[in-house]
């Protein structure tokens, strides 16, 4: 319909009522909002005469609260000036989203580019968080929507964490990668469409594992070295996440070196960020990515040869997707082996044991971002097995990892870090052995004495908890 | 001589000016006397004169070579050709290879075969409407093109040579193929010559030929049918009904197409549907095998859990006794602190009823005073009042009431008011 008009005119704003009569005193018709548009068929008394064709409803409306423009390339000039404007301004997103949709009318081919569909996605996306904030006091956030709607702007809303999240289809944002346009809106357009919380919950590991294939894609086509740091920090942040998870999923389909080129690929580029370079806002992604890296790291480390003397760790598979560790050791009078299995996935390259040979720790990743420590301890003439949990909460985002040992054996040291309440806890703590219990704990390996003393230099070397 | 012809031709004027039958008959008879008569005189020079002598054996030597020459004496056999030379005198055969061989005139015979592939068309055959068409089983004439290739046995040619025809092909290799020929089309109908069994009656004849032209020497290569000519009614019909028949096998050919497509499409589906309930049972195991990893992990966390709420119990259960404790504490000081407050309270009213009744003595005799003192001093009733009454009591100075004091009725009654003013109204 907006494409056979001639003159239109757009409401600018919030609320316009649409007058039966042209006089403020006569029957509200319908409440108008920002960004909507209506045909121009005259004027009477500084009121516009218009038909709303969303309403199917004639009216008036004052002329101060619409712009009027011709669909021609005269209004091109002014239609691009007022979406520069509101591009940035929050509230006004279907305001822009309005002028947009002229525009595009209004302009020839060659003159919409990336930098329009830029503004366009960038509104459309603040939008969409604006939905998803907690503001209770936008009142005009629904009609905005409505509005948003109308243009053809596709809102996705998803039932997360007992909330709904509304997200931005991303559509422009496409466009924009396929049409060039400069890094920074590359970045953002790339950003945009890789966001972790817009990912459908209802979607299964193989849908799942096909999206993280085309996230990483999307970040493909972004160049970090035209970007300025800390927007090339953003980039970093994302491939590593999305790397992290990849490495995961490789591997639990039965692709290793896939996988351990993922995990690879993942660590390269968390230490990518320039941490001087960081921007305040990202410090939440930056220990979020970390921790996902954190939790799928060992899948990059190489199986070293097995131990001559002691017990020996092997995993053989159980029923399918299932992995089952084995403890056993050889000789005469040897303590009786362990076995458990688990649908987790056992680094194996992970295990480490005390120099007494009386403990012997695997890390085991049982989701995409959740890796336990498992601890075998010799008692006795029988071997036993604990699992450490990264924290006790529900399962989410965490990673619990061997740091050392005492000289004696007696302790354990272990690094943790979990995402708790939307916020990354550290904590480095000293473990007793025969129980697991903690005895002391720190937030930082330097404020603990001891694990500051027993911690492994292979174990320093490796983790990504000291950044 | 001279003269005799000029006699002849004054003769011939003269009779040609004398018009009449006998004169011409004369003429033709006097012409051939005076050859003949030329031509003894010139076998006589011939014979007689030593110039016509040696004319004569000039000529004889010149005849004899020209007749040599003309006889040919030597042969030339061209590539791919044997020559058979028959001595007539002693009857011996030679083979003759390539190249140049003495062929004695009326000693020797030459016979030449060709060693090359060559063919035999039935041109009198090829239409219905021909001097020589075939006859099919139905009797109808039908005209076939047949294209025969045969070789001669190289191996055999000298030993059959002696009953070999110059001409191998047409006095033997045309009889016996024609005769064949007729035989087996008239053995079929025309349908199976123009279609159906075309490529068995081929074979049949291949078979057939085969021996019997090696017997006489020759090899047959192939025999190919082309094209058949019939009748032009029935060719019409024929290739209408071949047109249906064809439409027929086309349908046949169609259906079956179709059939193979159909199970193509249903081995495809199937197929499909297979692989779709595959990957679903694949990304079904992946789901279950997630949510047994999630809840793996859940139950892994359960015993910290259970610890930790254990530790909360106790911790709670702990701060439930000092709490108690402190509760308990505070209880009996309240209780000892109440105690104390009521005994500081009895004592105090003990002590107000007793400070109330002396005061109250002491008031009552104040007022038995102030009584006395007013009834002996009149004057001084407004300020007596105003000191006995509450600070609520706003006193205010009033010119005197007709009726007196306004508080005459306490007073009881008075005498006649003096010629004076004085303060005396009360308002709450």
């Amino acid at each position: 319909m907006l494409a056979t008009l001639v003159a239109i005119a757009l409401v600018v704003q919030d609320p316009t009522p649409l007058r039966a009569a042209p006089q403020d005193s006569s029957t509200r018709q319908a409440t108008l909002w920002q960004g909507e548009w209506l045909e121009v068929r005259g004027e009477k008394q500084g009121f516009l005469q218009v038909y709303d064709h969303r309403r199917e409803r004639p009216g008036y409306v004052r002329a101060s609260h619409v712009r009027v423009y011709a669909l021609d390339e005269a209004s091109v000039p002014r239609l691009q000036a007022v979406m520069e404007f509101v591009k940035e301004t929050p509230g006004a997103e279907a305001l822009g989203i309005g002028h947009a949709a002229a525009l595009l009318r209004a302009a020839k081919a060659s003159q919409v580019g990336p930098d329009f569909f830029d503004a366009l996605g960038t509104m459309a996306e603040r939008l969409a968080r604006r939905a998803t904030s907690n503001r209770s006091q936008d009142t005009a956030l629904a009609a905005h929507l409505d509005v948003a709607a109308l243009y053809g702007v596709k809102l996705v809303s998803f039932e997360r964490e007992g909330r709904t999240r509304v997200c931005y289809d991303g559509e422009a944002f496409r466009r924009v990668l396929a049409l060039g346009g400069s890094p920074q809106a590359r970045l953002q357009a790339a950003l945009a469409l890789t966001r972790a919380e817009c990912i459908d919950p209802a979607l299964g590991p193989v849908e799942l594992h096909a999206l993280h294939l085309w996230r990483r894609s999307v970040l493909a086509q972004v160049d970090a070295g035209a970007l300025p740091p800390f927007l090339a920090n953003r980039l970093h942040l994302r491939r590593a996440e999305v790397e992290a998870t990849l490495a995961y999923q490789f591997v639990r389909r039965g692709e290793p070196a896939l996988g351990a080129e993922a995990s690879t690929r993942s660590v390269e580029a968390l230490a990518r960020v320039s941490r001087v370079e960081l921007a305040e806002e990202d410090r939440v992604a930056y220990a979020l990515a970390a921790v996902r890296v954190g939790a799928s790291r060992a899948a990059s480390e190489a199986v070293g040869p097995a131990p001559t003397a002691g017990a020996r760790l092997s995993a053989v598979p159980g029923a399918p997707g299932e992995t089952c560790l084995r403890l056993d050791e050889a000789g005469e009078g040897a303590p009786r082996g362990v076995e458990r299995c688990t649908y987790g996935l056992p680094w194996l390259a992970s295990e480490r044991r005390s120099a007494q040979g009386a403990v012997v720790t695997v890390a085991v990743q049982m989701l995409e971002g959740w890796t336990e420590l498992w601890v075998f301890q010799r008692e006795g003439d029988a071997w036993r097995l604990d699992t450490l949990a990264p924290a006790t909460v529900e399962p989410s985002l965490g990673y619990v990892e061997l740091a050392g040992f005492s000289p004696d054996g007696s302790r354990l040291l272990v690094a943790r870090e979990v995402l708790i309440d939307g916020r990354v806890k550290s904590s480095f703590q000293v473990l007793k052995r025969d129980t697991l219990t903690v005895e002391r704990s720190a937030e930082r390996p330097e404020d603990s004495g001891t694990f500051h003393r027993w911690s492994s230099a292979d174990w320093r070397g490796r983790t990504v908890s000291l950044r | 001589m001279a003269d005799e012809k000029r006699s002849e031709q004054e003769q011939g004027r003269d009779d040609a000016g004398a018009p009449g039958r006998g004169a011409a008959a004369r003429r033709v008879w006097g012409a051939m006397g005076s050859a003949a008569r030329g031509v003894v005189s010139r076998v006589r020079w011939l014979v007689y004169a030593p110039r016509g002598r040696r004319l004569l054996a000039g000529g004889v030597v010149v005849g004899l070579m020209a007749g040599g020459v003309a006889a040919r004496p030597f042969c030339a056999i061209e590539p791919g050709e044997v020559g058979v030379r028959v001595n007539r005198l002693t009857g011996s055969v030679s083979e003759l290879p390539e190249g140049w061989s003495l062929l004695v005139p009326h000693v020797h015979r030459l016979s030449r075969y060709s060693l090359r592939d060559q063919t035999y068309r039935p041109e009198r055959s090829t239409r219905a409407t021909g001097p020589a068409p075939f006859q099919s089983m139905e009797g109808l004439s039908i005209g076939i093109e047949v294209n025969i290739r045969y070789v001669l046995d190289a191996g055999k040619i000298r030993a059959l040579s002696a009953r070999l025809p110059e001409d191998v092909g047409r006095d033997i290799v045309e009889p016996a193929i024609d005769g064949v020929l007729r035989r087996h089309f008239a053995q079929h109908s025309v349908r199976e010559i123009f279609s159906t069994h075309r490529v068995q009656i081929q074979k049949d004849l291949a078979a057939e030929l085969a021996p019997l032209l090696a017997e006489d020497g020759v090899r047959l290569r192939s025999v190919t049918l082309g094209n058949v000519d019939l009748p032009a009614q029935y060719r019409a019909g024929m290739e209408s009904l071949l047109a249906e028949e064809l439409n027929t096998e086309r349908m046949r050919y169609t259906l079956e197409l179709k059939d193979k497509q159909v199970k193509q499409s249903a081995l495809e589906a199937q197929a499909d549907k297979v692989r779709r309930e595959t990957a679903a049972e694949a990304a079904g195991s992946e789901e279950i095998i997630a949510a047994k990893a999630k809840a793996e992990a859940m139950r892994h966390i359960l015993p910290f859990k259970e610890k930790e709420i254990e530790q909360r119990r106790l911790e709670a259960e702990a701060t439930k006794v000092s709490r108690l404790t402190l509760a308990t504490a505070d209880a009996d000081a309240h209780r000892i602190q109440a105690a104390g407050e009521a005994d500081a309270r009895r004592k105090i009213a003990e002590s107000e009823a007793y400070r109330l009744e002396v005061t109250g003595k002491a008031s009552s005799e104040q007022l038995a005073r102030d009584a006395a003192l007013i009834s002996r001093n009149p004057l001084l009733i407004q300020k007596t009042l105003a000191d006995k009454l509450s600070d609520k009591i706003q006193v205010i100075i009033a010119p005197p009431q007709s009726g007196g004091f306004i508080a005459g009725n306490l007073l009881g009654p008075t005498p006649p008011p003096a010629p004076s003013s004085a303060p005396s109204s009360e308002e709450e």
